[in-house]
């Protein structure tokens, strides 16, 4: 990534195969940026607001969300990371989950979701989208938290 | 009785009258005789249920004649016989007074007795008539209580027919509902299943096609190993990298391969109950020949031929729902035709009583009537399993002929060909416009 300071991806994500799969077809597109990992959305949102290595006190980042998560939807977290008070407004959020649903696709971009990923079950395909996702994360521009406060 | 009295006073008067020379108290005197014996036969009638009486007056007429005899002999000879006659005269007379009063005293006995009589019938009667009202009254208010009763009734089942009859809409429109709360839920069911299987079923062929990809440097590296010295590597290593492992793979692929497919079977069914019916006249005829000419290399390739019938009538349905129904089904019947046989396949339609009966007749190889329902569950499949496929077409088929409001059946026989009839309603009634 382009920015001068290292963007940290948050991927908040409940199944570890898939966490895995993606890290890994993620580093083969040639991304080396520092990949945080969380289960379940309540210790994601924690990372994302408190944490001292979180986006909103350590510099910018680029958030890999799945809708279906245990403890509350993937859109309530969209919602809360897209809010007009929130200070992760313009982080990038990219939504990589198994549903293709069209209602549920519209509603991610209503909500301000920056890219809508359905994950192949082909892992070729799948393998390919998550490489391409990373050569896509290699040349976007990821604005700073800090210019927004 | 009484009369009797008065017509033997009115003789005696007469007679006297006679006596005293008054010659026209003749026909006087006679008419009292005649009205005397009237009157003894008037009584003998009377008291013709009285033996006592019956005596009585036989005895007064007797003693009448005496007097009338006595009277008539006086009358002519009255100058001699007047001092010797009037004694005897007056001893029948007062005979005759005594015999009547005798029998006035019976007479007002008998009448006493039957006034009694009549006084204590009466009281029965008024008694009977009092428990006869009684009665009537108790028959009256039982009746008119069970009328009231049957009335009540009748109002009150009256009544719950019309609550029935108002709430029929409203239970059909629960049940309605009830039923397409019940269909969307397992629609949901579905689409959720389908897909949180989805989910573990990434990672199980990413993992495969990771095994596969790490198995390579491997069967390299043993390669290079052999090519040095064969002694390195044991024969269980070589057997395990070049044949073992990969067969394992192979297997999980094609095993994960065909639940991807299952899946997404499912996916699609519960995605095509979701969707969205928009209704429109179709004419089936063009539907068939459009659906026939997009198959036209295949039904080439298959030596068939696929007749469609030129005048078929219209149908209000969905376009698109109908449009797969028949692809499915034509494609099926190209799919499973008798090899020794050139293949005909015709698309028939018919009007019957507000429905379209569409038709597609096969010489195929037929389908065991013991196979009739299975082939419509999904993942069932009848016959040899010598073509490809999933068992998918003709569920899918039936779901949407359902979702159309209508219905689908065959008739066939093992190598008989088949004959497949969606039976669709003429106008499509929308699910909003059933609820309405």
């Amino acid at each position: 990534m382009t920015s001068e300071r290292a963007v940290n991806i948050v991927m908040i994500e409940d199944d570890l195969g898939h966490a895995r799969l993606i890290e890994k077809n993620i580093r083969r597109a040639g991304i080396s940026n520092t990949v945080h990992h969380f289960l379940d959305g309540t210790s994601a949102l924690r990372f994302l607001y408190e944490d001292a290595k979180g986006p909103v006190h350590n510099g910018p980042s680029l958030i890999l969300l799945d809708l279906n998560l245990p403890d509350m939807s993937g859109t309530d977290i969209l919602m809360r990371i897209k809010a007009e008070d929130s200070p992760l407004k313009r982080a990038p959020v990219v939504v990589l989950t198994t549903t293709d649903d069209k209602i549920e696709i519209q509603r991610c971009y209503d909500l301000g979701c920056n890219v809508y990923i359905t994950k192949p079950v082909n892992y070729e395909s799948f393998a390919d989208a998550i490489k391409q996702l990373g050569l896509f994360l290699s040349v976007i521009q990821v604005p700073d938290p800090d210019a927004t406060a | 009785v009484s009369g009797i009295r008065l017509s033997l006073e009115e003789m005696r008067s007469g007679r006297r009258g006679m006596l005293l020379g008054l010659q026209n108290s003749w026909p006087a005197y006679s008419a009292a005789r005649r009205r005397l014996d009237e009157q003894i036969a008037a009584v003998e009638s009377l008291t013709g249920d009285n033996p006592l009486q019956q005596a009585n007056v036989r005895e007064l007429r007797g003693e009448a004649h005496v007097l009338d005899a006595t009277f008539r002999g006086t009358m002519p000879s009255l100058d001699r016989r007047f001092l010797l006659e009037e004694q005897v005269r007056a001893d029948a007379g007062k005979r005759l007074t005594a015999i009547a009063e005798r029998m006035l005293g019976e007479e007002r006995r008998l009448l006493d007795e039957r006034e009694a009589a009549q006084r204590a019938s009466l009281q029965t009667f008024y008694l009977v008539l009092s428990g006869a009202g009684l009665l009537l009254l108790f028959v009256g208010s039982a009746s008119i209580f069970v009328i009231m009763r049957y009335t009540r009734d009748l109002s009150g089942a009256r009544d719950e027919l019309e609550g029935l009859n108002t709430n029929l809409e409203g239970a059909v429109k629960v049940r309605t509902k009830d039923l397409q709360r019940a269909n969307e839920e397992i629609q949901r069911f579905a689409y959720i299943v389908s897909h949180d299987l989805r989910s573990p079923l990434v990672n199980v062929m990413g993992f495969t096609s990771e095994l596969e990809a790490a198995i390579k440097p491997l069967a390299r590296l043993i390669e290079d190993a052999d090519a040095r010295d064969s002694t390195i590597v044991s024969d269980e290593a070589r057997l395990a990298v070049h044949e073992d492992v990969p067969e394992a793979l192979g297997f999980i692929r094609a095993s994960t391969q065909k639940m991807d497919r299952l899946i997404n079977a499912i996916l699609r069914l519960s995605r095509e109950g979701r969707r969205n019916i928009t209704p429109s006249v179709v004419e089936i005829t063009q539907l068939a020949n459009t659906i026939a000419d997009g198959i036209r290399h295949l039904i080439v390739d298959r030596g068939a031929t696929v007749e469609v019938q030129a005048d078929m009538p219209t149908v209000k349905t969905d376009r698109l729902a109908l449009e797969q129904i028949l692809s499915n089904l034509i494609e099926n019947a190209l799919k499973y035709l008798k090899p020794d046989r050139p293949g005909e396949i015709h698309v028939t339609a018919r009007r019957e009583l507000g429905r379209v009966l569409i038709a597609i007749a096969d010489n195929g190889r037929g389908i065991d009537p013991r196979d009739h329902e299975r082939i419509f569950d999904l993942f069932r499949r009848s016959g040899a399993q010598d073509q490809p496929g999933e068992g998918i077409g003709l569920a899918h088929v039936r779901t949407l002929a359902y979702r159309l409001g209508g219905t689908i059946s065959v008739a066939s026989e093992l190598g008989a060909g088949a004959i497949f009839t969606i039976d669709l309603p003429q106008d499509y009634v929308g699910e909003t416009e059933r609820e309405a």
